[in-house]
């Protein structure tokens, strides 16, 4: 499926949160959405899953017209997952079973149907069946995002939108979950909008970049030649390079060498830089 | 000072959320507690609060003794609390009434309360904000005014749990950079975070797993000697980059200088 904003406005009482934004969200792709805060991230999330109905401009899906209700205004967009911050904060159901079956029983599947997608889903976010019968309440903070996460992931969502899906989450859980959702976002060929201000993690899992300042679509460039190529755009609103391409940037200008790099992943960065910094020691000794 | 001796702490008996943890932290010293999810780090905080009282063991500051309900007010009010989201601390409509609102409740005189304001809104930069909604403000501007309406109650100690863990990148800055300088004016702070860089700028770092204490000393030593991801965390990237790089001495936290002169040295 492809999505497109065509000059999309959206105005609060007091201010412009969006300002004739265009852009084309491809099948298949993690795209990260970045901006400082006010710069309209989350509202361009919220206008994606249909959640603000009194959009200006257009907004289409395989080239045709999002549906609009009587009044005009736009409706919600059901193939699409939004998973909000702190979203263990809207587990209720007394067991992980009940509350990944909530959804799909509103939806009308069949108890087997049901069951289906949880042996499918469980797996992908690293769980087991162990889990189902447990109150969602005893788990971990990282196991509690996880059964939140596979709740929204059992309606199938075509893209889904996670907002800073790992704030408060340790390091090694963070990690994690996003591994897994990278998998899953591979296997299944959907894909993933991720609001972030982690430029680390930002580099590490996306194949786009979107840029958002006060309200305008600064730029949407593949990872790369956001942070190698048009850094300027970063530093013009303020925000830092993840450091592995901070250090990249400063190898280079020290060596005089241009570093071919195919992804802006640390490991990578590491792997391409560490040849050069050897080589650099050997020669002097 | 602030003083844990042999503290246990259990919702369920025979289930210790803090298992017999034993520290000292001097005042004006700037300490992090770092662990993974669910190691007990937010329980020492309410524990050092004296929102949790121990099950077994002692926690005083200097002589008030958490256990005592005659110590608790003052214990409260020598002890501020900045959480991870501001807005769960705002209860009125402007940046002023939000610093007041505090000092109304300990019966502050009337004619000491404004210039406290003042004086706590000039140190995290937002005397101009003060008829502002709090509502309105940015991720990092909430989170100074949280920090100055504790600031007005003039604590001994402020504790920070995951303070910065909402912010962009920007605030974050802001938020680390005025409790660097409430340190330097000598006030004792707590950092809890999952941000090693951000716990890498601590004089002191206690790493806290299963309910236990299972390191108290310099960050540099923590990074250098333990495997941290045993419990759950990262090495910053100064110490990834001085690892990988295999230099001798470490990096300092911004390590740009650093790697520009060992190339000039190599």
């Amino acid at each position: 499926m492809v999505y497109q904003l065509n000059n999309v406005s959206m105005n609060y009482s007091l201010r412009m949160a969006l300002r004739n934004v265009s852009c084309t969200i491809e099948e298949g792709k993690w795209i990260s959405i970045i901006g400082q805060t006010g710069a309209g991230k989350s509202t361009f999330v919220q206008v994606l899953k249909g959640l603000i109905a009194n959009i200006d401009g257009d907004y289409l899906i395989d080239q045709y017209p999002v549906k609009r209700d009587a009044k005009g205004q736009l409706m919600v967009i059901p193939e699409i997952g939004f998973v909000f911050q702190y979203p263990e904060h809207q587990l209720f159901e007394t067991t992980v079973f009940k509350e990944l079956s909530f959804a799909p029983k509103q939806l009308g599947l069949s108890s087997t149907q049901i069951t289906e997608r949880i042996s499918k889903i469980l797996p992908q976010l690293g769980l087991t069946e162990d889990i189902l019968p447990l109150a969602p309440f005893q788990l971990s903070g990282g196991l509690k995002r996880r059964v939140a996460i596979a709740s929204v992931l059992m309606m199938e969502p075509k893209l889904l939108i996670v907002d800073e899906p790992t704030a408060g989450l340790d390091p090694v859980s963070k990690a994690a979950l996003l591994q897994l959702l990278k998998k899953w976002q591979q296997q299944e060929n959907r894909t993933i909008i991720f609001v972030s201000h982690q430029m680390e993690d930002v580099a590490e899992y996306s194949d786009e970049v979107m840029v958002f300042h006060e309200g305008h679509l600064m730029g949407q460039l593949d990872t790369c030649t956001l942070f190698l190529e048009q850094s300027h755009l970063l530093e013009k609103i303020g925000l830092s390079l993840p450091e592995s391409v901070q250090f990249l940037k400063i190898v280079e200008e020290l060596s005089g060498e241009k570093i071919k790099v195919s992804s802006c992943r640390e490991q990578e960065i590491f792997e391409k830089v560490l040849p050069l910094w050897r080589a650099r020691g050997l020669q002097n000794v | 000072m602030l003083t844990f001796d042999h503290v246990y702490f259990y919702y369920k008996k025979g289930q210790p959320i803090i298992d017999d943890i034993s520290f000292t932290i001097r005042t004006g010293e700037f300490v992090s507690i770092v662990g993974a999810n669910g190691s007990g780090k937010s329980t020492v905080a309410k524990l050092i609060d004296g929102l949790l009282l121990p099950r077994s063991g002692t926690v005083k500051l200097h002589q008030l003794d958490t256990a005592k309900p005659a110590d608790l007010d003052e214990i409260h009010q020598q002890i501020g609390f900045v959480f991870q989201n501001p807005e769960d601390q705002f209860i009125t409509t402007t940046v002023m009434d939000e610093v007041l609102f505090g000092l109304q409740n300990i019966r502050v005189p009337r004619e000491e309360m404004r210039g406290r304001v003042d004086a706590a809104l000039r140190a995290v930069q937002m005397e101009d904000f003060l008829e502002a909604m709090p509502h309105q403000l940015s991720g990092g501007q909430k989170q100074r005014v949280a920090i100055a309406s504790i600031l007005a109650m003039q604590p001994q100690v402020i504790i920070f749990d995951e303070a910065t863990s909402m912010l962009d990148p920007q605030g974050r800055k802001q938020v680390l950079s005025i409790m660097h300088d409430l340190h330097r004016q000598g006030m004792t702070i707590i950092h809890i975070t999952h941000h090693m860089e951000e716990a890498l700028t601590a004089e002191r770092i206690l790493l806290i797993h299963g309910g236990c204490l299972q390191f108290d000393g310099d960050p540099l030593t923590l990074f250098e000697t333990v495997a941290i991801t045993d419990y759950q965390l990262q090495l910053p990237f100064t110490v990834r980059l001085h690892k990988i790089l295999q230099l001798e001495k470490p990096l300092a936290v911004d390590w740009k200088e650093g790697i520009r002169s060992q190339w000039s040295i190599n």
